[in-house]
């Protein structure tokens, strides 16, 4: 149990304890400005300034570290996010001492951020950890408190807040020790107790997940399985209804050459659902895509090649334009060039005779964008959100072509999502639709 | 006339493509296995033998091809494979029928098969014959 260190999301946590820093640090030097100069109490405020510039020093010192981290990713990084989180508690339990310290010491009532502190530590700590950091902080602040008492160092008196000096007043001492203290160790216990459980649920949840994942596999691999015993099955059928459509067992009367030809057309409509479902299950189950260096440019005229003929029959005028930068991409050339043809013989089908689809692919340094725009009958608002899911087809176009699998979108989807990229849509029913893809390259 | 050697384990395949090549007036043999198939192929010498991937075991069919072409008899007689295995291995046939030492074919065609397809390829793989 105290070994459930939030490791997910702890670098997400450390990011947002540097932010909460940098606001620490405007903090300071507002706090500092205003109590000089509203409240006209002398205080020393280069000194608390320069601690403010150190705050923000190793601020931004974490904040790059962080960020080299997380791009190198190492296999230890919850362990070293962990330390992390754990050495910039502490440190902003320092800070904060030399602030107090140097602004009243036990007089100044910002004394009580410390919670704060605590409250941090054991959001994002385990709970012996932040037993640990309450424990750091009360030896702090009993350590500020005797030197000053003892004048081994100077108190800085808060004139014109209090109305004279605490920092030698014993019962005073004692009083705010025994509440302060108390409060460090009690808020520890009322957050942690808080966080575990959440991490708890975390965990719970987790496992539920992977449960998830273990049936969706389990499912796609049935899919899988149906699907290729029906194909094969599919496969004979038309294997035997074709030679006899083409009277290759005789001539055949109108009405029999009639439903024959119906039957095959049937059976091979049949056969491409079965194909594309087949295709998107054994995406879904590859756990990596094979990828390697290709000519983005080769695989982009390839996918006009592929529908150029369509194109043609439909009076369309098809062009596309490739920034003269982008040639070899990484990834898995097959999928890549099957997604841009199958998204550019969607358009050309949803497009009335006589339109236009355009293709532009620009470069975008570490991406490329593939806008695919044609001039046919758009997706509805309804529709938008829908159209990549498994399945589902637009009404508008299930009323041009009855017939459609469904599952070609969700392919393009899940090919351009394992490829680390993006995929959407912009369309006006009735005016056209833009297909967008980014690529890393 | 030219003599066609199938080797598929799908009778209804099987007879679906004997009526189209008999139609042309084809000899036409088959064979359910692949270990058969080798026997027949050996036996009766085709001039084409059309062979089926998929039979016993996923990948029953590269063997047989490999062994096909080790055989001081069958060596020069044309392959043309058939396969379904796209869509569940992900293999693309285009870039391999032709690369001697993995997959030695000749042609491929994907099933089902269409009858024109299926002559013109069996009447380019025999050629002069």
């Amino acid at each position: 149990m105290e070994n459930l260190a939030p490791q997910e999301g702890l670098i997400e946590r450390i990011y947002w304890l540097i932010r909460l820093r940098w606001i620490a640090v405007a903090g300071v030097i507002f706090t500092v400005l205003s109590i000089e100069k509203i409240a006209n109490i002398p205080l020393r405020s280069l000194t608390l300034y320069t601690i403010a510039f150190i705050l923000g020093v190793y601020n931004l010192i974490f904040f790059l570290y962080l960020n080299r981290i997380k791009r190198n990713s190492p296999p230890d990084l919850p362990t070293i996010a962990n330390r992390v989180a754990n050495i910039q508690i502490s440190l902003d339990l320092l800070s904060l001492t030399a602030l107090i310290h140097f602004s009243g010491g036990i007089e100044n009532p910002f004394i009580f951020y410390f919670i704060f502190h605590m409250i941090i530590a054991s959001i994002l700590l385990s709970r012996r950890a932040s037993y640990l950091q309450a424990t750091f902080a009360t030896a702090l602040f009993i350590l500020m408190v005797s030197l000053e008492y003892f004048n081994f160092l100077e108190h800085h008196y808060l004139n014109g807040f209090v109305a004279y000096s605490l920092h030698a007043n014993k019962i005073y001492i004692l009083g705010i020790s025994v509440a302060f203290i108390s409060t460090l160790y009690l808020a520890v216990y009322m957050a942690t107790s808080i966080s575990v459980k959440l991490r708890q649920k975390e965990k719970i949840l987790q496992e539920a997940n992977l449960l998830l994942e273990e049936k969706d596999r389990i499912k796609s691999n049935y899919v899988l399985r149906v699907s290729h015993d029906i194909k094969e099955h599919l496969s004979a059928i038309q294997g035997c209804l074709d030679p006899v459509l083409q009277g290759l067992t005789g001539e055949l009367n109108p009405g029999q050459k009639d439903l024959v030809r119906r039957s095959s057309e049937r059976t091979g409509k049949l056969m491409s659902f079965v194909r594309a479902l087949l295709e998107i299950t054994r995406i879904k189950l590859s756990k990596e895509m094979e990828t390697g260096p290709f000519s983005l440019r080769k695989t982009v005229e390839n996918a006009v090649n592929f529908v150029e003929a369509r194109a043609k029959d439909k009076d369309m005028r098809l062009s596309y334009n490739i920034d003269p930068a982008i040639d070899v991409i990484t990834g898995a050339q097959i999928y890549i060039e099957e997604t841009i043809a199958n998204l550019l013989a969607n358009s050309v089908k949803y497009t009335p005779k006589g339109g236009r689809v355009d293709m532009k692919i620009k470069d975008k340094g570490d991406s490329v964008l593939i806008q695919i725009s044609d001039t046919g009958i758009g997706i509805s608002k309804d529709d938008i959100p829908r159209i990549f899911d498994e399945f589902y087809r637009a009404k508008n176009a299930k009323a041009l072509e009855r017939d459609g699998t469904g599952l070609g979108l969700s392919i393009a989807k899940e090919v351009i999502e394992r490829h680390k990229g993006k995929i959407w849509v912009e369309s006006e029913e009735g005016k056209g639709s833009t297909f967008n893809i980014v690529l890393p390259k | 006339m030219a003599k066609i050697l199938i080797i598929d384990d799908d009778p209804d395949i099987v007879e679906a493509m004997r009526i189209v090549l008999e139609s042309k007036n084809y000899l036409v043999s088959s064979s359910k296995s692949g270990d058969d198939g080798l026997r027949k192929a050996e036996a009766e010498k085709p001039d084409l033998i059309i062979l089926d991937v998929m039979m016993e075991t996923i990948s029953k069919g590269f063997e047989v091809a490999r062994d096909l072409k080790k055989s001081q008899k069958n060596r020069d007689v044309p392959i043309l494979m058939l396969t379904a295995i796209k869509e569940s291995t992900g293999l693309d046939f285009k870039n391999e029928a032709g690369d001697e030492d993995w997959l030695p074919v000749d042609d491929y065609m994907e099933k089902p098969l269409k009858p024109q397809e299926l002559l013109s390829k069996v009447e380019s793989l025999l050629g002069g014959r």
